[in-house]
């Protein structure tokens, strides 16, 4: 019989589910979002994922939440932090892994990893500025979409200075470099390596040890990690689907919860629990 | 005594002040317009038909606000802060500290009798600590600049904000909005917010009585009641705070003339 684990990652934007089998294989994983309002959407992300592995709620042995939205998820046995799921995640991508960085929708961390456990961290959740939120007011201003930056960024020559640290201020500066005439990808390749050098600063308060892992939404584009790559020296690497490692952590994390029970002998740690809306968010 | 003009060019208004000894004659406010060379030159035209005076009749002319360079007349470029301590010095010698609320930044300074700079603290680097918040939370509302202060006053329940910066806080008001939390609150909130960042401002440079409130945020009763509260004290309020700086640059103007 095969035992299936399920790891939700409940982000500010987006919601993860990934589905995963007491071997180790990714049955289903589903991005979807997370909902404006109150993060009604969790739900319907977990049961796509359901859907996709071909899988009803009950067969799934364990589920772990995790993310900014992991409190009260009335579908899963236990939450776990970020930081942890994210640690473990990357880790089982990249075994090596000593410092990781995920770059998420409204916050940014550091993790410093020693033998695929999480040691030491740093966290940015109080700026906008060195988050996607960055990009995503800045592209807004530029009448840009968020998907086409690292593109657009690839064909600059002359990248602009963003000397503002402020969000609010940055968009200002774009706007006055705009009108000065500076080209689009000048501007953009400007931004990307703005939150660069904001991510990898606060990084470096653990010391930067290779490998560097990036990580998160804002890893899928490739301004960044160019821009990235250029501060830290080292090859960064990232994983094929960035956004998921947070919930890969999470199945992986289940899966070690349920099998450290069963050798033991000790019964699961399940909780009660129904695939319906993630209704109070904190 | 010869007349002295003072401009600041700031980051949304222009303000201009022609003044004799260290009052002033005559003022004037146009919007900056994303032009500051424009803006400064079009509020000395301004300034000169509104007094009645010919180009000639200034004795010099101190700019502050924006730097700039290359202007059609002789000018001394004036610090941000000693122009705004000269103005408040000016209006409240009794004065030692001064919060000067501006649109883009703010800073706190400390004043001898004389108004000289004792010492002095800038937070530019981040619109929360800004009047720029305040703008960017009053156009979620749909409501005018002007309307803050009176809205504020009425709140009863000010909104708490978990966050200090203005990208997340406008989230948070549109959440608090869509939940039907009324203006006024949200309003206070922010107030509150920007009382919280002050009173650690000061905190760096000190703080000694009697305290001033300059720049646009002294236009602003509900940002006056919270920094009020948040620290304890009733603020000098100058008639016209936004055109302290303008007048200080004015009184500048006579101390650098060459």
């Amino acid at each position: 019989m095969t035992w299936y684990f399920a790891g939700v990652d409940i982000g500010s934007t987006m919601t993860k589910v990934v589905i995963m089998s007491d071997g180790g294989d990714i049955c289903s994983q589903v991005i979807g979002p997370t909902g404006a309002e109150h993060r009604r959407l969790a739900n319907r992300v977990m049961q796509e994922a359901l859907d996709r592995a071909k899988l009803s709620f009950p067969e799934i042995s364990y589920v772990v939440a995790t993310g900014y939205g992991r409190l009260n998820v009335p579908f899963a046995d236990s939450e776990i932090t970020e930081l942890t799921c994210h640690a473990k995640g990357v880790a089982s991508l990249f075994p090596e892994v000593k410092t990781a960085i995920d770059i998420g929708g409204q916050d940014a961390k550091g993790l410093k990893i020693k033998s695929g456990k999480l040691i030491d961290f740093v966290m940015n959740n109080k700026c906008a500025a060195g988050t996607g939120r960055f990009l995503e007011v800045t592209a807004a201003t530029l009448g840009l979409r968020l998907e086409d930056l690292g593109t657009i960024s690839a064909k600059s020559t002359h990248r602009v200075k963003i000397s503002s640290t402020c969000t609010i201020f940055a968009q200002q500066e774009i706007v006055s470099r705009l009108s000065e005439g500076v080209a689009v990808e000048d501007v953009v390749a400007g931004l990307h390596d703005a939150i660069a050098v904001r991510v990898v600063g606060m990084t470096r308060r653990l010391k930067i040890e290779p490998v560097v892992v990036l990580t998160g939404g804002v890893a899928k584009n490739t301004g960044v990690v160019k821009a990235v790559r250029e501060k830290i020296e080292h090859e960064v690497f990232v994983p094929p689907n960035p956004l998921l490692s947070g919930a890969i952590g999470g199945a992986i994390l289940g899966r070690d919860i349920v099998l450290g029970a069963l050798k033991e002998g000790k019964p699961i740690p399940k909780k009660e629990r129904a695939l319906e809306e993630v209704t109070f968010f904190n | 005594m010869s007349y002295f003009m003072g401009i600041d060019v700031g980051s949304r208004t222009t303000k201009g002040v022609i003044a004799y000894g260290s009052r002033a004659k005559t003022f004037h406010t146009i919007f900056s317009s994303n032009n500051y060379r424009e803006a400064a030159e079009k509020i000395r035209e301004g300034l000169l038909s509104r007094a009645r005076l010919q180009a000639a009749d200034i004795a010099y002319t101190a700019v502050t606000g924006q730097q700039l360079d290359n202007l059609s007349f002789p000018f001394h470029k004036a610090s941000d802060t000693r122009c705004c301590a000269r103005g408040v010095n000016s209006l409240f010698p009794e004065a030692r500290t001064v919060i000067d609320v501006q649109g883009q930044s703010t800073q706190i300074i400390r004043v001898d009798e004389k108004g000289k700079v004792v010492n002095f603290v800038v937070s530019e680097r981040c619109a929360a600590g800004s009047g720029r918040f305040l703008e960017i939370i009053a156009n979620v509302l749909r409501i005018n600049l002007e309307d803050i202060g009176p809205l504020s006053l009425k709140s009863q329940n000010p909104v708490a904000f978990t966050t200090s910066c203005a990208v997340f806080g406008e989230s948070e008001a549109i959440s608090r909005v869509a939940e039907g939390t009324p203006k006024e609150d949200i309003l206070a909130g922010v107030h509150r917010a920007l009382a919280q960042k002050i009173s650690t401002l000061i905190d760096r440079v000190g703080f000694e009585a009697r305290c001033a409130i300059s720049g646009g945020g002294g236009l602003d009763m509900g940002l006056i009641k919270a920094i009020e509260q948040e620290l304890g004290l009733e603020l000098l309020i100058p008639q016209k705070p936004e055109l302290v700086s303008a007048l200080g640059a004015a009184i500048v103007a006579q101390e650098s003339k060459p």
